[in-house]
């Protein structure tokens, strides 16, 4: 475009003059100018490429666009004169990307603060986004902490990193003298803290990833355990009666981790052809076989150079989620409600309403609640700019009121009188056994939705490892299968020796948000007001004290 | 106080009618076919205060916006004891009471175009009082030799009756002094109306125009500066300029079926207006004289930044070859042609030789030696 600083030099020149030849002029003028002034510059991404369907720019249209450029160069920035008035230029949503070739191209990147998306499909991403497989660790989290410390503590750690997203989300504009449009909050950090910073949250972003994937191994195996037993006895007609506590009625309740371990010997009415059980039993175990078996399923998924096949599936996870709200409902409405209020002593069927354990849940929440890698970016596309931070918290609002839901329906329904509290599994799921068909589809949807989930989280890995040690994401076959090994082997580890994924997700959760959630949010909202002079006391004392809060949720989970 | 002022510029008048100095070249001529004491002729642009006419002065000859000069100048004016205008310098110098000068602008452009005429802007009926007594009293000269009138009315404006009148003391003057000359009336800032009553706005006007005009005949136009219609009325008043425009285009049919071109264009020199064109197939984009009128003229301007001035242009590719070039005295050509085999150097050559022949036409009035003069 026009250099019109130059031009506005012209200005000053008296009107009759300007018929006369000019002469040598003392305009100053950079080759670079003549680069940029190139009247026929075209950007490269301007250009449509030949293989896309290429709108072309009708020749009034053409025209017009021709013209304006035209008007700009004869009048001097400040003056309104050929400023194209409203009524004749198209309006936003018809605008173009012209290429003088005549092709057109809708504009795809957002320019800041521009996106295309309404508030309600803002939200929805959000709660989409933040909704993961903690929710089955809630009622679990909530048994450990006791039921009013529980929903306490759902409701002040829904707001406390609430509060932390909104600083993450504020972050960039701190930074005024750099250009942070395509800034995430990692560059903001590595921009305060340098390459600790760089380095520090690229390792807390591994943690998280790393430890969501071990999660779905653990979950995954799980679940395909289910379905195949439930499959086998479904073909085989074997009503399996394991010698596990359970409920007396047609859809029990199972305390699996109740009585004597795990039942090898286990008491099925056995039909005719049952002779394969034993065998089925051997090659058939959720701790021994079965992570094994998913190895070769899902090592040449995470191998796939780009994951964008897998988040076409994305709508998978919603699907899940509504399903188990349906489910729990169902079952809740099915049970009613046993809840008694004993305040500090456990008794034989009840927990107390104040345990000390209650930083497990804290812990739970954490990753529950952790979405502050990625908020800026999911931010952007939202068309009211204004309303980011109402979106933000009417988002959290939601994805709180959905596991206060689920958490508090599981565990007040959970038929106390038979089983204890005590019995609700890390996962509530396992409370039903294989051959309840309810649970059975809830475990389909969310074997389907983590198949498809863990390559784009193995992806995701690699980026940030690879692309950071590396500076290529995709350096070699090798070095991805040794990457892939790596985290497939901590998943099939963990899936046989601890497979308790409420305790991975408590301490993967706490360790990452550490760093994300409580201490660089607020480090950096510290630094930046220390930078204005802006720092009070009670701001700087809040801010410490969110700080500690999650150096103590850190440690808590060694030590509770 | 004014009396004595309007006889003092009485006395200077009656020296008789001064011939126009010798202006400066317009940018980018070169060699004028004319001795610079000829008379030179005058296109008259006038129209109330803000109607627009500086803006399409501007847009047309691809000058910079003036400041608002004049209005500056005459809030000050409205204040001083006496002036002296001196339109040779298209500058007025005021005198105040204790005898400092100071000096100012005239909306008074020399811009030149089609041959010899000089491009004059007139606020017509505008508010201060200033103007309207230079007007008057320098009315005879202002109307002397006048080639074409043409009017601005903005169609938004409330004082219709306002502007019919001033609009007839224009006629009045021209009557009086240059009765042969072309009136034309624009319709100008027509963008302003909605789209599904621009047509009956404008006929209603024409019709009152042509009324009031007579016996005078005068074309009339509606224009915008957002869309083509600007530029096809001055394509139009331009081509109603040229005496031998049939002739002209006789000429340039053969010389493009000759060097088997796709399309030639011939352009007015400063304006880029087509004043003629033939092709042999039909083309695509109806607005593309515009689009390239309004290329050449912005490189035009970024020519002028480099103290350069613009002298031919080729475009190449595989599909055609398209050349720019001075042509006339007047005139630039641009030929297009759609077989790429066809090297450069012989449609320059073409182009160089053709020239001669366009030259001899253009001086085919004799001794007035210029294309438009009649």
């Amino acid at each position: 475009m026009a250099d019109l600083d130059s031009d506005s030099r012209q200005l000053l020149i008296p009107e009759a003059d300007h018929e006369v030849h000019p002469g040598p002029m003392n305009i100053q003028f950079e080759s670079s100018d003549l680069r940029s002034n190139r009247p026929f510059h075209v950007e490269p991404t301007n250009i449509v490429g030949a293989s896309h369907v290429a709108q072309r720019v009708s020749d009034r249209a053409a025209a017009m666009s021709k013209r304006i450029h035209y008007y700009s160069r004869l009048a001097a920035p400040a003056d309104q004169a050929l400023v194209a008035p409203d009524h004749v230029v198209p309006a936003p949503e018809e605008r173009y990307v012209y290429s003088p070739l005549g092709s057109a191209s809708k504009l795809q990147s957002c320019p800041e603060g521009s996106g295309r998306n309404s508030s309600l499909v803002t939200i929805f991403m959000i709660w989409n986004t933040m909704m993961g497989t903690s929710i089955l660790s809630i009622p679990w989290g909530i048994k450990q902490a006791g039921f009013t410390t529980g929903v306490c503590i759902i409701l002040l750690m829904g707001l406390l990193t609430l509060y932390c997203c909104y600083r993450v989300v504020r972050s960039r504009a701190t930074i005024p003298s750099v250009d942070t449009a395509a800034w995430e909050f990692p560059d903001v950090c590595r921009h305060y803290f340098g390459a600790f910073g760089q380095w520090s949250s690229l390792l807390f972003s591994l943690v998280s990833l790393v430890g969501a994937m071990v999660v779905y191994w653990v979950l995954m195996s799980n679940f395909l355990f289910n379905t195949g037993k439930f499959m086998f006895n479904f073909i085989h007609h074997i009503n399996d009666t394991d010698a596990v506590l359970r409920t007396n009625d047609s859809n029990p309740v199972v305390c699996p981790s109740a009585g004597s371990g795990r039942p090898d010997n286990g008491s099925a009415v056995l039909s005719a052809d049952a002779a394969g059980l034993p065998q089925f039993e051997a090659w058939w175990d959720k701790s021994r076989t079965v992570p094994f078996y998913l190895v070769g399923l899902l090592l040449p998924l995470l191998s796939f150079r780009s994951p964008s096949f897998f988040a076409r599936f994305n709508v998978l996870g919603t699907v899940s989620v509504v399903y188990l709200t349906f489910l729990v409902t169902l079952k809740a409405a099915r049970s009613g409600f046993h809840l008694e209020f004993h305040w500090f002593e456990p008794t034989e069927f009840f927990v107390p309403e104040i345990r000390a354990r209650f930083p497990q849940l804290t812990g739970v929440l954490t990753l529950a609640f952790f979405i502050h890698n990625c908020v800026i970016t999911l931010l952007k596309s939202n068309k009211n700019q204004e309303h980011n931070v109402r979106d933000l918290s009417i988002a959290y609002l939601l994805v709180t009121l959905t596991y206060l839901y689920i958490g508090v329906l599981v565990f007040a329904a959970f038929p106390s009188p038979p089983l204890s509290k005590d019995c609700i599994e890390q996962n509530f799921l396992d409370n039903f056994p294989s051959s309840d068909v309810l649970s059975f589809v809830a475990r389909i949807f969310l074997l389907f939705q983590m198949v498809t989930v863990y390559p784009l989280l193995g992806y995701l890995a690699r980026v940030q490892l690879l692309g950071h040690v590396f500076g290529d994401p995709y350096p070699s076959v090798f070095h991805v299968l040794v990457l892939n090994l790596v985290i497939v082997g901590a998943g099939v580890s963990m899936a046989c020796l601890y497979p308790n994924i409420g305790g991975i997700i408590r301490f993967s959760g706490a360790a990452c948000g550490l760093a994300f959630v409580f201490v660089y949010p607020s480090l950096i909202h510290i630094l930046s007001l220390r930078h204005e002079d802006r720092l009070t006391w009670p701001t700087l004392a809040f801010h410490v004290l969110l700080i500690v809060l999650g150096l103590a949720n850190l440690l808590a989970q060694f030590f509770m | 106080m004014e009396e004595s002022d309007s006889e003092k510029k009485m006395e200077k008048e009656n020296l008789g009618p001064r011939a126009d100095p010798p202006i400066g070249e317009p940018e980018g001529s070169l060699g004028w076919a004319l001795p610079n004491t000829a008379l030179k002729k005058k296109v008259l642009l006038m129209g109330k205060s803000g109607s627009g006419k500086t803006s399409m002065r501007s847009i047309i000859f691809a000058n910079y916006i003036a400041r608002d000069t004049r209005r500056l100048g005459a809030t000050i004016l409205d204040r001083l004891h006496s002036l002296q205008i001196n339109s040779s310098l298209s500058t007025y110098s005021l005198v105040d009471s204790v005898g400092n000068t100071r000096t100012f602008d005239v909306e008074h452009s020399h811009v030149r175009f089609l041959g010899n005429l000089v491009l004059n802007l007139w606020d017509c009926g505008g508010q201060d009082t200033f103007m309207e007594n230079y007007f008057t009293s320098q009315r005879d000269n202002i109307f002397r030799n006048v080639e074409v009138l043409i009017y601005v009315f903005d169609v938004e404006s409330r004082e219709l009756e306002k502007d019919m009148h001033y609009y007839q003391s224009c006629l009045e003057a021209i009557l009086q002094n240059s009765p042969d000359a072309k009136i034309f009336c624009l319709v100008h800032k027509m963008d302003l109306v909605q789209e599904d009553q621009r047509d009956l706005i404008f006929k209603e006007r024409e019709e009152d125009l042509r009324r009031l005009s007579r016996p005078l005949e005068c074309s009339c136009f509606r224009t915008s500066i957002w869309d083509e219609t600007l530029y096809k009325a001055w394509s139009s008043i331009v081509y109603q300029l040229i005496p031998n425009v049939q002739q002209l285009e006789m000429n340039l049919r053969n010389f493009a079926e000759i060097i088997e071109a796709d399309e030639v264009l011939l352009f007015e020199r400063a304006t880029f207006l087509v004043i003629s064109h033939y092709q042999c197939k039909e083309q695509r984009d109806a607005h593309r004289f515009e689009k390239i009128s309004n290329i050449i003229k912005q490189f035009k301007l970024s020519c002028s930044k480099l103290a350069a001035s613009f002298q031919s242009m080729e475009v190449r590719n595989s599909n055609f070859a398209a050349f720019i070039d001075i042509f006339t005295s007047n005139t630039y050509v641009m030929v297009v042609m759609s077989d790429p085999s066809i090297p450069s150097a012989a449609t320059l050559i073409n182009i160089r030789n053709a020239r001669k022949h366009f030259e001899k036409l253009e001086r085919v009035d004799g001794p007035k030696q210029c294309l438009l003069m009649r």
